[in-house]
């Protein structure tokens, strides 16, 4: 088993600027239901619910579009603007249309600049591991601590060359400055193995054999099931 | 072939296809997956077409997930046979599948890879599906 280095992914350009323009006109919502949620939806908004530190929870509506493109990332940061009040909100929970795939409905909740926050960050895997083997990812997040302001997008894992039996675990990552991991070390994240032999759908002499057998033995049992029925209607 | 080992009654009512899939409707295994647009009913036979078409597509490069199983008996009376005399014999397992629902998932290829492999899949199933993909934002 051989250990390999794992490295942080640093945000690019295009990344910052999309982390900086994060600033969305949130609406209190006053009326409820489903027929005012729809109707919410067809003029482009998204129904939320805002709540966190002992406050009352607070119902809002944002703008789906640009809502939608923050959404790209996981753990994302709303600079909302509610009636002219400024709230930082990390989005919680997204429930998403499975067939049209679109925001129905999300939980905020309020955080404060240099608050500590339990986040799940996705594991990113790059360049290839050895050839003929194959990089199994075990698990697709990892829970950290880190700043609600500050929390990384993605854990980067270089498994460039990494040979069969490779393991990676949790303490292995190396994790950016102010974030803590959560999960328990020894945790598995990436496996590296050469894949086992699968079936491709043509049966060896004995396999067939065996499926003539089974097939044989199955369709007896169910005429001895039937038999007793027919002669019953009978 | 998948088909339950042992159940509790071999004839069953036809399953309910209005509706949407409840839960599965994301990938969660692999980085890769087929998803139903449509209701159908997939048998055993064609969730085995549609693992060996990808499985040969991708050779030993990767893994493949079957995250659906044909549990429910559909019935079939003989053909000539007059009305009556009871419910038809067992004749296909099938999985009742639902809009939304991901069927398949793959990892451990590139993308290019993949979605022909996934593509060839959906060519042996009965349903309209599309190919997902893992978001992260979806973690």
């Amino acid at each position: 088993m051989t250990d390999k280095k794992v490295s942080t992914g640093k945000k690019s350009q295009a990344d910052k600027d999309a982390s900086a323009d994060n600033h969305i006109k949130a609406e209190l919502r006053e009326n409820f239901g489903k027929g005012y949620a729809r109707r919410l939806r067809a003029e482009g908004r998204i129904p939320a619910v805002l709540y966190g530190h002992g406050t009352a929870p607070q119902h809002v509506s944002v703008p789906a579009h640009e809502v939608g493109l923050l959404l790209r990332k996981a753990n994302a940061i709303l600079d909302l603007n509610i009636a002219g009040k400024k709230q930082l909100a990390l989005v919680k929970d997204v429930q998403k249309d499975p067939v049209r795939q679109i925001i129905e409905h999300l939980d905020l909740v309020i955080v404060k600049k240099g608050e500590k926050v339990h986040v799940e960050v996705p594991i990113h895997l790059e360049g290839e591991s050895f050839s003929g083997t194959i990089a199994m990812l075990e698990v697709n997040t990892i829970r950290v601590e880190a700043d609600a302001t500050n929390i990384p997008e993605r854990i980067v894992i270089d498994i460039e060359g990494a040979e069969d039996g490779t393991k990676i675990h949790a303490a292995d990552a190396v994790l950016p400055e102010g974030s803590t991991l959560m999960d328990e070390p020894d945790l598995l994240l990436v496996n590296v193995i050469v894949p086992a032999a699968v079936s491709l759908g043509e049966p060896t002499e004995g396999e067939a054999a065996e499926e003539v057998e089974g097939e044989a033995a199955a369709e007896a049992g169910e005429a001895a099931d039937e038999a007793p029925a027919e002669a019953a209607a009978e | 072939m998948l088909i339950p080992r042992k159940v509790k009654h071999r004839k069953q009512h036809h399953p309910g296809r209005s509706g949407q899939a409840t839960g599965g409707t994301k990938v969660s295994f692999g980085e890769f997956g087929i998803q139903a647009i449509t209701p159908a009913y997939v048998t055993n036979r064609q969730i085995e077409a549609a693992r060996i078409a990808m499985t040969r597509h991708i050779k030993r490069g990767g893994k493949v997930w079957i995250n659906v199983f044909p549990d429910r008996p559909i019935t079939k009376k003989p053909a000539e046979t007059r009305m009556g005399s009871g419910k038809g014999s067992p004749e296909w397992w099938v999985a009742n599948i639902k809009p939304g629902r991901v069927l398949f998932e793959l990892s451990g290829v590139n993308e290019t890879i993949a979605r022909e492999a996934l593509t060839r899949a959906i060519h042996k199933l009965p349903l309209k599906a599309r190919i997902i993909k893992r978001e992260e934002g979806d973690a």
